[in-house]
């Protein structure tokens, strides 16, 4: 087998574990119904994006527990609000302060 | 000595009304149109409660709250009037939604009457009371008597919104112990 043709083998291989490494980002949902986060525990890779949707006919919110880093501000009935995780959080709605959900990092 | 009377007396309303409604639960012969207005007019008093606290109250807890109420009965109650108005159906008077009323007349009177903390203190016990008594007729009352589908289905969504706000009440209730 030729220099070359290892080199070339080699080049496929590596852009091949490339690609297995480097997942596209996935979309998660989280439905705000009976007021409630479901599931109120989720589990995402950084980079990927939560899908806050309300199904209540009460406004909601999405807001970083901890040192209020981050708000949707308020999702109407019937809205939704998205973000790119870059970081584990505990939240809450800030409206209804008992409702509460976590984002882990894998 | 006065102050404790004073509140009290808040409470003693409050629990009235807790043990009006459960003996009301006991004996349910309201219709859909009833329990429409039953359902309208518990929404409304708590609206009715929460404009005294945006008046009287200067604690941030307490206003928080009251917003809250105010905002989440209104949109019940634009649930409930959009149902009604495809339904063809108009909310008609009763006993249970005019004793409902009535005793919330008294209580508002009383919680007009108090001022700063006593009144903060007044509002919110008031609401950790009014919120259970009303959770106690919406599922031993208002959801059994209701015939209409639809109407019972938006009752039985209302009640965990109830719940949160009971939980949300007496966590505000816990800074005035």
């Amino acid at each position: 087998m030729s220099k070359y043709c290892i080199c070339f083998i080699l080049t496929v291989l590596l852009f091949a574990g490339c690609s297995s490494s480097q997942e596209k980002p996935k979309a998660y949902t989280v439905e705000i119904k009976d007021m409630k986060f479901i599931p109120d525990d989720i589990t995402v890779k950084q980079g990927d994006t939560i899908i806050w949707v309300n199904h209540d006919m009460m406004a909601h919110d999405v807001t970083e527990e901890g040192s209020k880093l981050w708000t949707s501000s308020i999702i109407p009935s019937g809205a939704s609000w998205k973000m790119e995780v870059t970081a584990a959080a505990n939240y809450y709605c800030s409206i209804h302060v008992v409702m509460k959900g976590r984002i882990r990092m894998q | 000595m006065i102050k404790t009377l004073a509140s009290s007396g808040i409470i003693t309303l409050a629990l009235s009304v807790v043990f009006t409604t459960a003996s009301l639960a006991q004996n349910p012969k309201l219709n859909d149109a009833e329990v429409a207005s039953v359902a309208v007019t518990a929404n409304q008093i708590d609206i009715n409660y929460a404009a005294v606290a945006k008046a009287k109250s200067k604690n941030a807890d307490i206003l928080k709250f009251a917003a809250t109420m105010s905002n989440d009965h209104k949109a019940v109650i634009a649930q409930a009037v959009a149902l009604v108005t495809k339904l063809k159906v108009t909310p008609k008077d009763n006993a249970v939604s005019k004793k409902l009323m009535a005793d919330a007349e008294v209580t508002k009177k009383a919680l007009l009457s108090k001022s700063g903390k006593a009144f903060d203190k007044a509002y919110i016990d008031n609401e950790v009371a009014y919120h259970k008594a009303v959770i106690g007729a919406v599922e031993g009352l208002l959801i059994p008597s209701s015939k209409n589908a639809e109407l019972k289905a938006l009752l039985e969504k209302v009640v965990p919104a109830l719940k949160v706000h009971l939980s949300h009440a007496e966590m505000v209730q816990m800074n005035f112990k």
